[in-house]
This record gives C-alpha cells, structure tokens and sequence, in this order.
C-alpha cells in the first residue's frame, strides 16, 4: 500500500478548548462573537493553494435527487453541503460552528435562541440573505405540510421570529441541546424566502442551485454527472480553490478503478474494502482513512420471543466476537465499537472496558440461557439486506458464533423495501442494521431508542428510564452535564442489549497525489471538497 | 397488406394496453415506495403523509393508474419523483442512448457474424469451421459482465485509455461519442457474433443439404449462383427474424453494461428507478421498451413478406 494512514482529523486542541467554552458561555446568557474556528470551517485552510481547475469525483451511488428538503438520501446530502448551507457547522469532533449565523445566544431558561447572521452573504441567484429568508427556510423545513424528512429535527422549534435584517430568535418549547447541530446543513439548508410558493420549485431544485454555498449547481445529468462550479461570490474570503468539481457518476468500482488508475478520476470515497486491495501499490494513488459516524450493529426486537428477555439479550450479545465479524465483513477497515459510533467514542463514549456486557464470554452466555430457561437453545432468523455487501459474510460468521451457545440462526435475505415494511410496522425481530448519525448523540439515540410516541422505538424497547436520560441529555446545554447523562444512558443500553453495536467502517478515500489538502468529514458527506486542491 | 398492416397495429396497441396494466400491477406489488424510501429511518407520519398525498399514492391504485393511463394518452408521462423532470423526454433520451448502442451493435455483429456463418457452414467440418465454433462457443458462454470487464481492464492497462466519463450524444461530437461507444459495443458484440454466426451456420448447412441444392449442383450451375440463389435466399429469412431478436435482447439486456460503462441509457434509468420506486419513471420505460419490441417485431414480419412471396397474406 503506497500510504495507508490513520489519517486524523483533528482540529488543534486550544481551538477544540474554545469551542467548549462558548458552549458554556452561551448557556449562561453571554454573547459569544466570533469564532475560533471559523477558518477551519469545512476543513483546514492550506497554506498556499494553487488555484483553480477541475477535479474529477467519482460517485458509487448516484443522488436520486438534490433538493435538501425533500431528499434523505445519504448520497444527495453527500453533494448538497457544498451548495446549500445552514447556520452553523457540524465541526467533525461534534461541535455545532457558526456557519451563515455569527454568533448566538442562548436565555437563561435554554428556550431561546437569538442568532446573529453573517452579513454580506449572498445566494447563488445574487440576492443577499436576511433574516426573513432564514425565517422562511427553517418554518418551511419544520411544517410537517410540507412533506421533508427533516421535519421531525425541528419539532422542538415553537416559532421563528425576525429581530432585525441579520437577527432571528428560535422560540422552543423545551430546552433541546442539539437544535445548534441540527441548524446544521443535512436538512437545514437556507434559500430565498417564498422559493417554494412556486409549485414546480420542488422540481426544479435538481437543476438550479439557490444555497449560499461555496459551489454553485451548473448541471445534473441522471445516470452521467453533476457538474458544480466555484461561487465566485462565496462569503468566505480566499474559498474555495477549484473551480469546478465534476462528479462521474460510476456505479461499478471495477470502472471507478479503471478510471483511478487511468487518472480520468481524481478522488473517490469506496463503499468496500477489496476494492482498496485492487489499487495498492499503484504509483501516483493514495489510500486514506477516516473515522466515520456509521455503524453496523445488530438490532434485536424485543417483540420476538424470546428475545424479550433480557438474559437472551445478554447472552447473545457475550457470543458475538465484534472483531471476527468486522474481520470478515471488511477486513481490518473500521473499528470495534461498544455503544456509540467510532467518531463520536472521544467525545461522548463510555471506554469500551468500561461497558458491562461486552466481549466474548460462552460460558457465561449459557449460564444465562440456562437460566432464561433455554439450555438447549433455540433457533432465531437473522434479517439481512440485499445489497449491504457486508451483511452476508457477517452473517455466516454470527452464525457460527452463536451456534456456540445453542442458538441456531437462519439467515433470511429481504430487499431494502420489505425491511423498510417491517420498520415501519415495527415488526424487526433479529436484524442486522447499517445506519449513520449526525455528531451529536441526542441525533444518534432519541430516534431509535426513545419511547413511542416520541421516539421511533422500532426495537420495541420501551425503556422508561433510557427515555428519561435521553430527555435529560437533550435539555442539559453544559458539555460535561450532558456526557455524564449520556454515559448512563450507555451502560443502560449495554446492560440492556436491545442492540449490539458492532463497528463503524471507515471512510476509504482514495485519490491521485496531485490531489492535496483533502479531508473526509466523518459523516461521508464531501465538505472537504471545499478545502482541496489540484497540484499538476 | 393494408388491413394485415391495420389488424396487427390494432393488436399491438391492446397489447400494449394489458402490457402497461400488469407493469403498474407489478410495480405496485414491490414492496416499499418512493415515500418510505425518501423517509428511510427518519420519518413522522406527518411529513410522510404529506409526502404520499403530494405523489398520489393515498389514492386508490385503480385510480392511479387511470390517472396515468390518461396522461399517457395524451403524451403526458408525468414527472419523474426523485428526479423532479417530466418521464417522457428523460425515458426519450435514455432511449436514444440505448437504440444507438443496440443498432450498432446489431450492425457490427451482422457485419462479422454473417460471413463467419457463412463461411463455417460451406466448409463444414473442415479446421476453419471448427475454429469457428470454437470461438462461437467461447463467446456464448462468456458472461457479458465479464467480456465487459476484461475488455475495460485490458484495453485500459495495455493501452492506458479508457472512456470518457461523461457521454456525448452523437449529434453535439460523432468521434467523442463512438469513443465512448466503443468498449461497450465491442463487449456486447462479442456475444451477438457468436450467436448470429452459430445461427447461420446451421441454416447454411441445413440447406447445403436440401434436395434441390444438389440438384443445381449436379446440374452444373456455378456455386455462385447456387450460393446467392439457392442457399443465400433460404438463410436469410430466419437471419431477419433473428435479427429482431437480437435487438430485442440487446435492447432489454443492456443494463450491465449499461452501469459497467456509465452510460445514460434505458437500461440504467430503469434499475435506478425501480430501485427509487420512482413508479412514473419505471412506468414510462417499461412502456416504451414493450411497444419498441412491438414495432421491431412487425418491421421483422414486413420484411419476411418482403423476402419471401410464401408468407405473404392478402
């Protein structure tokens, strides 16, 4: 392998110190101006860019769509970052940055939140944005009317009021810690206000591009490419440094590897590990790695016997070897994780040795089937989806792994759609998931570990005191506060087990050499294309 | 001629009718839809509901698929879902991509293949006809994926060129085009060669064989008026029918190489939509792709009648 690094993303600690107190500060009132990160936003500035030229990305999964209200789409909101911005930033290390906001501020009760707007900043269409288009933008994505995915991240969001041309207040009806991060981009992009009273605007928002964005949309050709170009009225001084970004849409790797090594592709991010063994040691091609905000795990729907109780939970989860799992599901490529996804462990998570239920224990596995009353065992059927290439080695190795214990696993295969069926119906009995999250963990455990109705709660867990914690956790603004809730809540779903966390899998970005200063933000989306530049 | 031609127009258009009920039925029957899809595991029965009522899809399916019937009627495919743009000039384009593809496939695989049948028919069982059908053999069983990757990943390391990765059509640059073009033909013609010489071989053999060829021979006509007259003639009508055959499956076959080399065409638009759910764009291809083997199928029986006066019809 030519380099094959860890690669870090790290923001300087003094400056990751910043940030935690502006956080503090915020919560107690005090207006915060500026920010210590800002130069940083997206990635690192380079020291001495070369300017200009078109860089080549390739893309597996094609985006079915570019609107960022109506579109959930990882692979849509992969693009959409770099064309469309919200008000702040999802800093990797899972701070919330200001973005087009500048500073905020936070009352004392935590329900309000008067955000300052960055001024200056203008759209793609030449209009400059106030307070009324964040107004707008925001009351549209939270209108449940309106039909977008988002809508439920805003659902704490009372009302919106414009204060002035570059002030707007949040009014929330109870305090939620993470309305900063979800101000962030997926679904929080910011465009002209009234841009949706014009019926045909849904569609048309695959071919014009109206973010504020450091790349302006030129052109989407389904199955072929989408093609961006610099906004030369970019707020940010000096950004970015292409000046276009081609994005080939090639849904094979075999061509994607082709194309590399033929330099008609400059960077791509694989979906699967064998594809990295293919072009090691090829001259002129680096292979990096990045922490991502994914995971594969294991859910067990408490609504299957007997899988409600929770001495089953526990015994499988001690005959599950994470390590021999991710080993044949994707070589050495991620990481073993114990209750939150790998980009988020320094930040929020419980060390792995510190979680109770964890590692590989057959003996005590059994004594707690024996006791559940199931000492021969019994047999379970494993969902898996097609399509998730991991899914089947990993399937045939927990297999074998829990024939150990008696526990004998039929391997079902369903499309993508009938496993969204039994999501919805709550029906999920043994499955294996893949799923991402935003960095913050109230984004990562409200949605799938909270009650019904608030939650989604698809495991059936119903667990009174995990919802507790987790309303805690999203109310509490103090960082250190909010990690020692969050900790409870983990050894609570360790303990517990209505899901095994498995590994996250990194990001394998691999790229010509002439392409410099490239950074994968966790989340997979290309943030980082705004920072990059050619060398050649 | 006139009134055959109106009855099988007639019968292709209520072909067509039950063809487009039983791809909305099918569609249907998949389970998921664009909105479960576009939710994943986010979600808010709100938005989602919304969501359906915009698409449609909290009517009836009868309903729905009157709704579309009578678009398509008036040439309205609708809107694609996840795309945002209207079905028909987008399945029209990706349709244009394909036929190109397919034709000249067609062409150069007719061009190799025909003679090469030709040629192993007349000297049966002699070294060139088993080498032939050796090739016809290995290109039969060659799985088009894997003709399409070695063909990439040769021609990309011995030569380093590989295609440009963003389509042209043919009518902005011809050359730019055809170099995209190039690989894929070349990988499905592999295919089409060996089928089409396979075929004729056999049909040559068949009437080298025949009674009345041995008797022109025996009575002395030159073998170039045996061969254009006698045997030529009777290779040629199974040869068109199998040339429509041909297209017809390069035209509904194309999908892999379709996404082996990104180009934009119908097979392509068709997998990525049915796996969307995007039900108007699935819809309108699926349409399109049944009444193109209709038409192909009725230039196939003119052009019999046409060659041969024994099935020709009042």
């Amino acid at each position: 392998m030519t380099i094959l690094r860890e690669a870090l993303w790290r923001i300087g600690d003094t400056s990751r110190r910043a940030g935690l107190s502006i956080v503090s500060a915020a919560a107690l009132g005090i207006s915060v101006a500026g920010y210590a990160h800002a130069a940083d936003l997206y990635g690192p500035v380079a020291d001495s860019p070369k300017m200009g030229g078109t860089l080549n990305m390739g893309l597996l999964l094609e985006p079915p769509g570019l609107d960022p209200f109506h579109q959930a789409a990882d692979a849509r909101i992969r693009v959409t970052v770099l064309v469309y911005q919200g008000l702040f930033y999802e800093a990797a290390d899972g701070e919330a940055v200001p973005l087009l906001a500048e500073s905020y501020e936070v009352s004392e009760d935590g329900k309000t939140y008067t955000i300052k707007l960055r001024s200056g900043v203008k759209f793609h269409t030449g209009k400059e944005m106030t307070a009324e288009d964040v107004k707008y933008s925001y009351d549209y994505v939270r209108n449940a009317e309106n039909g977008s995915p988002g809508a439920g991240d805003f659902s704490v969001i009372e009302s919106i009021d414009v204060v002035d041309p570059l002030t707007v207040r949040f009014n929330l009806s109870e305090p939620n810690a993470s309305l900063l991060m979800a101000l962030g981009n997926k679904y929080a992009g910011v465009i002209p206000a009234g841009y949706f009273d014009d019926e045909s605007a849904k569609t048309r928002m695959n071919n014009e591009s109206v973010g504020t964005g450091p790349y302006k949309l030129v052109e989407f050709n389904p199955n072929s490419n989408i093609l961006l170009e610099k906004n030369a009225d970019y707020w940010e001084e000096g950004a970015p440094y292409l000046d276009e970004i081609n994005f080939a849409i090639l849904p094979n790797s075999a061509s994607m590897l082709v194309a590399l090594r033929n330099e008609r592709i400059d960077l791509v991010s694989l979906a699967r590990p064998q594809d990295v063994q293919q072009i090691e040691g090829i001259e002129g091609i680096e292979i990096e790695r990045f922490p991502s905000l994914n995971q594969k795990s294991i859910d067990l729907g408490l609504e299957l016997a007997p899988l409600d109780d929770v001495r089953v939970r526990q015994a499988i989860a001690l005959a599950v070897d994470k390590d021999e799992i991710m080993e044949a599901a994707i070589g050495g490529y991620g990481k073993v994780i114990g209750t939150i996804v790998a980009g988020l462990q320094d930040r929020w998570g419980v060390p792995l040795d510190a979680l109770p239920v964890q590692g590989v224990d057959i003996e005590k596995a059994k004594a707690l089937l024996a006791e559940a009353g199931h000492a021969d065992g019994f047999s379970l059927t494993l969902t898996t989806i097609n399509g998730y290439d991991w899914m089947d080695p990993a399937a045939v190795t927990l297999k074998e792994q829990l024939a150990k214990i008696g526990v004998d696993l039929d391997i079902q295969k369903v499309d993508l759609g009938v496993w969204i069926n039994n999501f919805r119906s709550r029906q999920m009995g043994f499955t294996f998931n893949d799923w991402a999250t935003q960095p913050d963990p109230n984004l990562l455990y409200y949605r799938h570990f909270h009650k019904q109705p608030a939650g989604s709660d698809f495991r059936n867990w119903n667990n009174e005191e995990a919802s507790e914690l987790l309303d805690k956790g999203r109310s509490e603004a103090d960082y250190e506060a909010r990690r020692a809730i969050y900790n409870d809540f983990q050894m609570l779903l360790a303990e517990s087990a209505p899901t095994i966390m498995m590994f996250s899998s990194d990001h394998l970005i691999v790229r010509n050499q002439a392409v410099k200063n490239y950074v994968q933000h966790p989340t997979g989306w290309y943030y980082g294309l705004a920072r990059a530049y050619l060398d050649r | 001629m006139g009134s055959y031609l109106f009855k099988r127009l007639g019968a292709s258009l209520l072909t067509a009718l039950l063809a487009s009920f039983l791809v909305f039925l099918l569609v249907r029957m998949v389970p998921g839809d664009v909105v479960a899809q576009m939710m994943g595991q986010a979600g808010g029965d709100a938005a989602e509901q919304s969501l359906r009522n915009f698409f449609g899809l909290d009517r009836p399916w009868y309903i729905q698929y009157f709704v579309w019937l009578g678009g398509v009627l008036q040439g309205d495919f609708g809107i694609s879902w996840t795309r945002g743009l209207p079905v028909g000039p987008m399945v029209l384009s990706a349709f244009l991509v394909t036929l190109e593809l397919g034709l000249l496939t067609l062409t150069l695989a007719t061009l190799i293949g025909v003679p090469l049948g030709i040629i192993a028919g007349i000297y049966e069982g002699r070294p060139i006809d088993t080498a032939i059908q050796g090739f016809n053999i290995l290109g039969l069983s060659a799985p088009v994926f894997w003709v399409g990757l070695m063909i990439l990943v040769t021609v990309s390391g011995v030569f380093s060129w590989s295609p440009p990765l963003r389509f042209v059509p043919p009518t902005r640059s011809l050359s730019d085009n055809l170099s995209i073009l190039i690989l894929p033909i070349l990988s499905l013609a592999l295919l089409q060669v060996a089928a089409y010489s396979q075929f004729v071989r056999q049909n040559v053999v068949s009437a080298m064989h025949q009674q009345y060829v041995r008797t022109a021979i025996a009575k002395g006509l030159p073998t170039r008026i045996v061969f254009f007259k006698h045997i030529l003639r009777n290779v040629m009508i199974p040869t068109v029918t199998f040339m429509g055959l041909i297209l017809i499956q390069i035209l509904g076959g194309v999908v892999i190489i379709e996404s082996l080399f990104a180009l934009p065409g119908l097979g392509r638009l068709l997998l990525s939509a049915i796996e969307t759910r995007d039900y108007p764009v699935v819809q309108g291809a699926l349409l399109l792709v049944v009444l193109v083997a209709m038409v192909i199928n009725l230039i196939v029986d003119i052009a019999y009648q046409a060659i041969d006066p024994r099935v020709r019809v009042s």
